[in-house]
């Protein structure tokens, strides 16, 4: 069970800012995507746009390796817009 | 003289208030810095002929905090005379004209913190995790810097 966390664009699309979901431990980073779009069909817009923040690195979606533990923070990252 | 005064801090903070230059200047002043380089980012009150009412920023605090103590190591591994620096960031509303970001950086010469300046804030906006929106009259829209290193703007 990981903690998602939505910002900005994503947490419109999503109507909420945090959750729990529970995935698998080992999972690409394209595949967490898509479980969390299977839950948030409207976030499917974005996916070219984003990235995800997982243990508060950045990480592309695509074939990386994640190794999850029970209360990660994995966050969804739209562009980003600071300064 | 404190022996304190030696030791090189980094300033970080993200808050709703307003920022203060003063504020943030004084953070990073010192007896054996001849020079304070400042970078304040303010609100413009029109984008492509649309009128900008106010903006609103919000940000993964805890990664911001931290991606930023990541640009300030990285600030001493290239310029190792870097004394204090600071980065004050606004969060929420931040109405036209006022400062959304301040950053401020001493050294003992005025080179390497003018350089240390730019160096922040052009990071800064590549990997902080900080959202802007811009409020027009009748719309919104969420901002992209050119600079955020995934964004493949040629697509």
């Amino acid at each position: 069970q990981v903690s998602v966390l939505y910002f900005a664009r994503s947490a419109e699309l999503a109507g909420l800012r945090c959750e729990t979901l529970r995935v698998p431990r080992q999972v690409t980073s394209l595949q967490l995507w898509e479980e969390i779009v299977r839950v948030h069909p409207r976030l499917a817009v974005i996916r070219d746009q984003v990235v995800f923040a997982v243990r508060q690195e950045y990480v592309l979606l695509g074939d990386q390796l994640l190794l999850l533990q029970p209360g990660d923070e994995v966050a969804i990252i739209p562009p980003i817009s600071g300064g | 003289m404190d022996e304190s005064e030696d030791v090189p801090k980094d300033f970080i903070k993200l808050k709703s208030e307003k920022l203060s230059v003063d504020e943030v200047s004084e953070l990073v002043v010192s007896p054996y810095c001849g020079a304070v380089s400042l970078f304040i980012g303010t609100t413009r009150n029109n984008f492509e002929g649309k009128k900008v009412i106010h903006l609103e920023y919000e940000a993964y605090t805890s990664m911001a905090e931290s991606e930023i103590k990541k640009i300030c190591r990285d600030v001493r591994q290239k310029w190792p005379s870097i004394k204090h620096i600071a980065v004050h960031h606004r969060l929420g509303v931040v109405p036209i004209t006022e400062a959304s970001v301040i950053i401020a950086v001493s050294s003992p010469h005025r080179a390497e913190s003018l350089e240390a300046v730019t160096y922040c804030i052009n990071t800064l906006k590549a990997s902080v995790p900080i959202w802007k929106k811009e409020i027009y009259e009748d719309e919104y829209s969420w901002k992209e810097n050119k600079e955020c290193f995934w964004t493949n703007s040629e697509k």
